[in-house]
């Protein structure tokens, strides 16, 4: 009876992709599944200049010596950024030309993940857990071929994987959003992606469909409301189901046993669309809590018990 | 493909650098936030509904009270932004209990207040339907029959039902909807506000007088010289009030009556995890702060105006008048106004004309309406958390797939609203429960603000990853300094509550012994329903406990 820990959009936080790698022992786990948006928003500059180094944290820009830039970088890496020493030219030529930011942004972002599955190396190794990633809409394609290269974390992006007598099908591609990410198309095209992997499911009552987008109107989905200029609507409290329809309709045709779901960081849930339970755990990466859920499958019963939990 | 990544203005030099990702989006307009806090805080009605009752501390300076109010609730909004800066989860205090104090803790003392308390907010929101809206409207209009329809117990019952298929309503619609509803009424409610102040200013109290009995003739039937009959009938049980009156004693008195409609600017935090950006402290606090001294500040010139035109002494005759004698005070007599003291509608008699009397009622009317959606909204999201944390079924959380409505809770909150409310209407032995409403959602902020308070220590990883980890003072983090402050502020309004040994409030427990018995019956529930949950969900193979066991990190 294999149980599984799934958690997602941990965003950069090295802090929570090392409690998704012990969660495994902490929750009696056999199975691992990071839902997708591994990849951080944003680079922190630590800035080289006479003699000691400047960091803007909170708001607030601080000078530090060389000896405290390690803890600097701790916890900027800790919230999901990622700490980047360099000079002031650099700040600069960074600052005003896109190419080079991009550039940098996709360094350290592959870097980042290389020293995740570094870390996965480490903590899973000799353990017999299995432990699979799908990048989501956030994370650029570059990040695949990461993964693909480590050593003890198996890549789910349109795959059919075997997981104890279950299959699971995964994709990190959503519909369009407002911020033309990485991986979104049109909910045509992302209905025969999905579409094209559930039906190489042999038994869809033993199917897990590990899709980083939310069906459409499920409640997994509500997003604050944004104008086009992105800016909040109605104090945040006004929200918008922003899922997928493609998702939606792929849940109610093909009924698989599970759906696991991320994207929208506020919306966490677990609700049945017919015979499917589809779960989205949340995401608090920027506090360093990891946010998951854990379910114990069952041969017979299907699902055997679920929780939603706050490491 | 991402767009772009982002850099900075000219001229600036750049503390991070951003791309392009899912959720960034500019901050929301401190001032949408506001108008939640401030229709949370609603001066018209709870506000005017809960100042009727401070004739009962006729020593107590009502403008000092409400100031020294404001400076000490200011408190329990710096707690509730720290912890929205912290943790800012949907469910508010069932989160921040769960998760500092423990999930059973957390679920009895939230629970309790969020969901069962509430139930007996519906019928005083009916109540307050009736008093400033049904019953002033249909007299204004001649319509006594109506009028007499909604004092009586059925005509009160209605009203709960109107109140709670309303409530119904705006839940199902969503907040999106609602929240423009809201704007549409901050707006012409302020209007009508700046009218009735404008009336206040310019006519004189003997105006007022010529006024009031002119009205009190043609509308209600009463005797000549009813301003008069007014004071004498509240004579019988109410030695008078003075404004100037200045004791610090009987100060302090009055903020438990206060609270009935000042505690609440920190109404919207259990959905601040909704919005995105609450972890800047600076948005959640601007919001309510400013939601709580606008109110102070329109409260005070709404008093001030009172005492100019209407007169003090009877002002507070005629709310002695009107709720002793519906309370059944010995030697109390009935006024010659039969009608709650709506300090709008005794505006609208300085205008000698009903149908803009009765205009004015109806714009006065939408701060009920913008304000009474959000009665169950806090609930629901609380019975959201407690489901997804598998201690309720997880039906309390299902939202139906075309329209988007939370049947599950809904239907939680909206049966048990119906019993009570029958309660509410036809069993008035049961009134000091609903004195109580107050209360039990004060010890379920007490609550919070022990976690807050605890948090450093208890949260150490969370708390140090916070923005206000920055904030401490002579090395005291300032949400344990502020959390003790707000703590103490509470304490000592609950044991007013409870041990005000002339039964001020209404509540005191042994005067009180259906409100004990009730509310403890709420808190036995509580602890039921956790522990039935533990034991089934442990054979299911869920440990709740481990809901909020930290993972370790290394």
């Amino acid at each position: 009876m294999p149980k599984v820990f799934f958690a997602t959009d941990l965003h950069g936080s090295e802090v929570c992709w090392k409690k998704f790698l012990n969660a495994a022992k902490f929750y009696g786990a056999d199975v691992l599944i990071c839902g997708g948006d591994m990849t951080g928003k944003a680079i922190v500059p630590i800035v080289a200049e006479n003699g000691h180094y400047t960091v803007t944290l909170g708001g607030e820009r601080q000078a530090v010596t060389a000896d405290q830039v390690a803890e600097v970088e701790g916890n900027i890496r800790r919230k999901g950024y990622y700490p980047l020493q360099m000079t002031v030219e650099r700040l600069q030529e960074l600052d005003h030309d896109p190419a080079k930011r991009a550039e940098c942004f996709q360094e350290v972002m592959l870097e980042g993940v290389d020293r995740w599955m570094k870390l996965a190396a480490d903590k899973l190794r000799g353990t017999g857990i299995r432990c699979f990633v799908c990048p989501g809409n956030d994370d650029e394609m570059e990040v695949d071929d990461v993964i693909r290269r480590a050593e003890l974390v198996e890549l789910g992006e349109g795959r059919l994987v075997e997981i104890e007598g279950f299959a699971m099908i995964s994709t990190g591609w959503s519909n369009p959003t407002p911020w033309k990410t990485h991986r979104e198309e049109s909910e045509e095209e992302l209905a025969r992606r999905i579409d094209a992997m559930a039906s190489q499911v042999p038994d869809q009552s033993h199917a897990i469909f590990n899709l980083h987008c939310p069906p459409f109107k499920s409640g997994l989905d509500e997003a604050p409301a944004i104008d086009a200029d992105l800016r909040l609507l109605h104090g945040g409290r006004a929200l918008r189901p922003v899922g997928s329809t493609a998702v939606r309709e792929a849940i109610e045709r093909h009924q698989p046993l599970l759906s696991l779901h991320g994207h929208i960081h506020e919306s966490k849930g677990a609700l049945k669309i017919g015979k499917t339970l589809s779960i989205n755990p949340g995401s608090a990466y920027e506090e360093g809590m990891l946010m998951g859920a854990l379910i114990q499958l069952d041969p017979k019963k299907g699902i055997k018990s679920y929780q939603l939990v706050n490491g | 493909m991402a767009d772009t990544t982002l850099g900075t203005a000219p001229g600036t030099r750049p503390a991070l650098f951003l791309r392009n990702a899912t959720g960034l989006v500019k901050a929301w307009s401190t001032f949408d936030a506001f108008v939640y806090s401030f229709w949370s805080i609603n001066l018209i009605t709870l506000g005017l509904y809960g100042m009727s009752y401070v004739y009962t501390v006729p020593d107590g300076q009502l403008l000092a009270g409400i100031l020294l109010f404001g400076v000490l609730v200011t408190f329990l909004v710096i707690t509730y932004a720290m912890l929205v800066s912290v943790m800012p989860r949907t469910g508010g205090d069932y989160a921040w209990q769960s998760r500092v104090l423990g999930g059973g803790l957390g679920f009895v003392l939230s629970i309790t207040g969020w969901w069962f308390t509430l139930f007996l907010w519906a019928p005083i929101y009916a109540n307050i339907l009736v008093v400033q809206f049904f019953s002033p409207l249909a007299y204004t209009l001649g319509w006594t029959g109506v009028a007499m329809f909604f004092t009586s117990k059925t005509g009160i019952f209605v009203s709960c039902l109107i109140v709670l298929a309303f409530v119904s309503i705006v839940v199902t619609m969503g907040m999106e909807t609602y929240a423009r509803i809201q704007k549409v009424c901050f707006w012409i409610g302020l209007a009508g506000l700046a009218v009735v102040c404008g009336i206040l200013l310019f006519y004189s109290q003997s105006d007022f007088q010529n006024a009031f009995n002119r009205e009190a003739t043609q509308l209600f039937n009463a005797p000549a010289n009813a301003y008069q009959g007014t004071i004498d009938a509240a004579s019988k049980t109410f030695g008078g009030s003075s404004f100037g009156t200045f004791t610090f004693g009987p100060v302090l008195l009055l903020l438990p009556w206060l609270a009935f409609y000042l505690l609440w600017p920190n109404w919207g935090a259990t959905l601040y995890g909704e919005v995105r950006g609450a972890k800047d402290i600076r948005k959640p606090f601007w919001s309510m702060f400013a939601g709580l001294w606008v109110t102070v500040a329109m409260v005070a010139v709404v008093v001030l105006l009172i005492n100019k035109t209407i007169g003090w002494n009877f002002y507070q005759s005629a709310n002695a008048a009107y709720w002793n004698n519906l309370f059944a005070v010995p030697n109390a007599a009935a006024p010659p106004v039969p009608i709650w003291p709506y300090p709008v509608m005794f505006a609208g008699f300085l205008v000698n004309n009903h149908l803009f009397q009765a205009l004015l009622i109806i714009v006065m009317g939408l701060w009920f309406f913008g304000w009474a959606g959000t009665l169950f909204l806090s609930s629901t999201r609380v019975i959201f958390a407690a489901a997804f944390d598998r201690v309720l079924p997880a039906w309390a959380a299902n939202i139906s797939a075309k329209r988007r409505v939370p049947y599950g809770s809904l239907v939680l909150m909206i049966v048990p609203s119906l019993v009570v409310s029958a309660i509410y209407a036809y069993k008035p032995d049961f009134t000091s429960v609903f004195l109580d409403a107050t209360a039990v959602l004060a010890l379920t902020f007490l609550a919070t603000v022990v976690a807050a308070v605890i948090l450093p220590w208890r949260r150490k990883d969370l708390y140090d990853a916070s923005p206000i980890a920055q904030y401490k003072i002579a090395g005291v983090p300032v949400i344990s300094i502020v959390g003790a402050i707000t703590g103490l502020f509470l304490l000592y309004m609950l044991y007013q509550w409870s041990f005000n040994p002339d039964n001020l409030y209404g509540t005191s427990l042994q005067k009180t012994p259906n409100s004990v018995i009730y509310f403890v019956a709420t808190y036995v529930v509580a602890v039921v329903v956790y522990v039935i949950a533990r034991v089934v969900r442990n054979r299911q193979g869920i440990d709740l406990r481990r809901i909020h066991h930290e993972i370790p990190v290394e």
